[in-house]
């Protein structure tokens, strides 16, 4: 019997190698902290793997690349930050009017603008609403654990494949940063169909039919398969539904009927799991729910619990960007309340919320 | 004697029913044609990748029996460098870009993928304004050309007009770079020509190759086709001359 | 005496001029009275007679609206 590996790892590798784990051979990015360790990581164990490294002139390079390789029918992934994150909107826009696959990987560092180095929560609004033009959807999953880094990237490879659409995975500078052990582990999913609407050549087919790819279907080349625009939104209300309906991922924490459900994702959940277990300690009743899917977003669970008279204190470190999803969960049926950035131990750009003073607020409003 | 008729021309094979709809005189079409040959003669067609630019050419692979793209403004050479990394080289993979598609919002791409020396070929027409939005100033806009953002004329205070051949020609990367004006039978020849060239030495692997192709606007230059045509040869040919400016040779 | 012969597809032809003015031998005009069905000036094949078949106005067409044909000598039968 073999054991399997496991390595001690930062969230940043674990990503690269929770990518390879999932068949991707090509890698096209920029470097911005606080994700350079993936960068890097690709740029040593592409090459070795069979497969290629190219450091991008920007990060609108980089999801234009990601555009041309999934086209090609490869997986393809890119990792970012930031103001490269903003630079990638409107090529995130293309890849989701041309039905493209691709994984997009943003470790959330502070805003706006060139903002700081080091971890924050504020591009939810931007992940899970599509920073770009048109109204698109991408599946955003949040991972809050090195061991999710790595099989989280290997999910929305196959999402993205499943659905033609990019997926972003949605991490901070904590998670990159952090280390944990990793189990390395290559994740089984349902066999997806071949992809037959790829641009390689069409000899590669066998074929003597071209495909034509494009990013202005329905509008402003209204050929086949979407005729007309309203045929092509059609298309994506349907997708969007499909994903809805079928994607949605969370995790309960202590609990399913507690008197005050605290609702964080990612590095501020793992400060909240600490915290709901010195609540408990303390005979409050409170649990946690952890989105792991932050679009679509577990709006349901949400509803229910509000809709029980369960209270529910958000939890984030931003000025309030999930705290809109979940306040249109509970639809005005329980008291919705918040701690933001504004609560960190520290007013610089290393400041965390912390478990104590999360304890403070599930006090103060339990 | 006993005489038959022979086709000797039609539309290339590898032309498709669908098309933009072009103005009349507009040479898009016309590049449409020298690619749909030099791939037929190459026996490439099915062995080949393109990716059109925003503008003018934005339709182009949807009028053509090549696998294609489009994609976003100026973004083409790094969607045909993501193209060629994912295939491992493979096929040809080429870029058709307006002017102002290639040379102003995607004058960083080019640069980049010229520096990088991918093995992809940039084609570039160039028609010296924004032809698809009603005909804004570009980057190879004439000094003293009226446009509808430089209604009095180019004065030399909204710059000069870009030479993007002749500008990449010193780069390492840049195998091959040319300019043709296919508006003429001879400029059909050389456009030709340059672009077989810029395709074989696609499949050497010597880098990257630039054909710049000339083309008429006539609606945006508020002339008939014949005036815009005489209007290249009188100004645009001096600005843009016809030539190779970079060419490392073959094997 | 001809040596070939041209057929412009009217419902394409946008009136441009050019294989008109790239016909070495002057076979082509657009008299400027007769119009296609989308209503631009038709380019006519006004000068038979004199067209070699060189095909140069089926190259600067842009519309792919000319046929090209030369008279070749037909294959006598097997004797």
């Amino acid at each position: 019997m073999s054991l399997p590996e496991r390595v001690l790892v930062q969230g940043n590798e674990a990503i690269g190698r929770g990518a390879i784990n999932a068949g991707c051979r090509h890698f096209f990015g920029y470097p911005i902290t606080p994700q350079n360790e993936i960068t890097e990581f690709f740029a040593r164990e592409l090459p070795a793997a069979g497969g290629v490294f190219v450091q991008s002139e920007s990060e609108a390079a980089s999801a234009a690349m990601l555009y041309g390789a999934g086209a090609a029918g490869v997986r393809a992934i890119t990792s970012t930050s930031g103001a490269g994150w903003g630079l990638m909107q409107e090529g995130i826009s293309q890849l989701a009017n041309a039905e493209l696959p691709c994984v997009i990987v943003n470790m959330q560092r502070g805003g706006p603008g060139q903002g700081t180095t080091r971890h924050a929560q504020m591009d939810y609004l931007s992940a899970t609403r599509g920073g770009g033009q048109g109204g698109y959807k991408t599946i955003v999953l949040a991972p809050a654990s090195v061991q999710e880094c790595h099989d989280l990237v290997q999910l929305a490879f196959h999402l993205a494949d499943r659905y033609r659409n990019p997926v972003v995975v949605l991490g901070d500078g904590i998670l990159g940063q952090m280390a944990e052990p990793l189990e390395i582990r290559t994740i089984q999913f349902d066999t997806l169909p071949e992809k037959d609407w790829t641009i390689r050549g069409f000899s590669e087919r066998e074929a003597s039919q071209h495909n034509f790819i494009s990013c202005g279907q329905g509008g402003v080349i209204p050929l086949p398969p979407y005729t007309s625009y309203a045929a092509f939104l059609q298309r994506l209300d349907e997708k969007y539904r499909q994903m809805t309906a079928a994607e949605v991922r969370y995790q309960s924490y202590r609990g399913e009927d507690s008197h005050l459900l605290l609702v964080a994702y990612g590095s501020t959940a793992r400060v909240c799991q600490e915290a709901v277990d010195m609540a408990r300690d303390e005979g409050i009743s409170a649990s946690l729910l952890r989105p792991i899917t932050l679009w679509p977003f577990p709006s349901e669970i949400i509803r229910q619990r509000a809709a029980a008279g369960t209270s529910l204190l958000v939890v984030e470190d931003s000025l309030g960007q999930m705290l809109d999803d979940v306040r249109c969960a509970a639809e005005g049926r329980a008291p919705v309340h918040f701690l933001g950035i504004l609560a960190r131990h520290l007013p610089t750009d290393g400041g965390m919320i912390l478990p104590d003073r999360v304890l403070e607020e599930i006090k103060k409003v339990s | 004697m006993n005489l038959k008729k022979e086709l000797v021309y039609t539309r290339p094979r590898l032309k498709l029913g669908y098309g933009w709809g072009h103005c009349p005189g507009c040479h898009h079409p016309i590049v449409e044609k020298l690619v749909c040959e030099v791939l037929d003669e190459m026996a490439l067609a099915g062995k080949a990748v393109g990716v059109a630019g925003v503008g003018c050419s934005f339709g182009f692979f949807g009028g053509i029996n090549v696998d294609g793209c489009n994609c976003a403004h100026g973004a083409a050479p790094a969607v045909a460098t993501g193209i060629k990394h994912a295939l491992f080289g493979k096929p040809l993979v080429f870029t058709i870009q307006g002017d102002g598609d290639c040379a102003a919002i995607g004058g960083g791409y080019v640069l980049n993928a010229a520096a990088r020396a991918e093995k992809i070929t940039i084609i570039m027409v160039n028609n010296a304004n924004y032809g698809t939005t009603g005909g804004q100033l570009a980057p190879t806009t004439l000094l003293g050309q009226v446009t509808s953002t430089s209604p009095r004329g180019r004065e030399s205070e909204q710059g000069f007009p870009i030479h993007f051949p002749e500008l990449l020609a010193p780069m390492q990367g840049v195998t091959f770079a040319t300019r043709a004006a296919p508006f003429t039978p001879a400029g059909y020849r050389r456009a030709r020509s340059y672009l077989k060239t810029a395709f074989q030495r696609q499949m050497q692997g010597r880098g990257l190759g630039f054909v710049e192709l000339l083309s008429a606007c006539p609606p945006n230059w508020h002339m008939t086709p014949l005036e815009a045509i005489q209007w290249m040869e009188d100004r645009m040919l001096p600005e843009f001359p016809e030539g190779i400016f970079k060419d490392t040779g073959g094997e | 005496m001809a040596r070939g012969e041209i057929v412009i597809d009217e419902g394409h032809c946008k009136g441009c001029g050019y294989c008109a003015r790239f016909c070495p031998q002057g076979c082509i005009s657009l008299p400027g009275n007769r119009f296609s069905p989308q209503g631009y000036q038709l380019a006519i094949f006004s000068n038979p007679d004199k067209c070699t078949g060189c095909a140069l106005c089926g190259w600067m067409c842009p519309e792919f609206a000319i046929d090209v044909y030369r008279y070749v000598e037909a294959d006598t039968s097997a004797a």
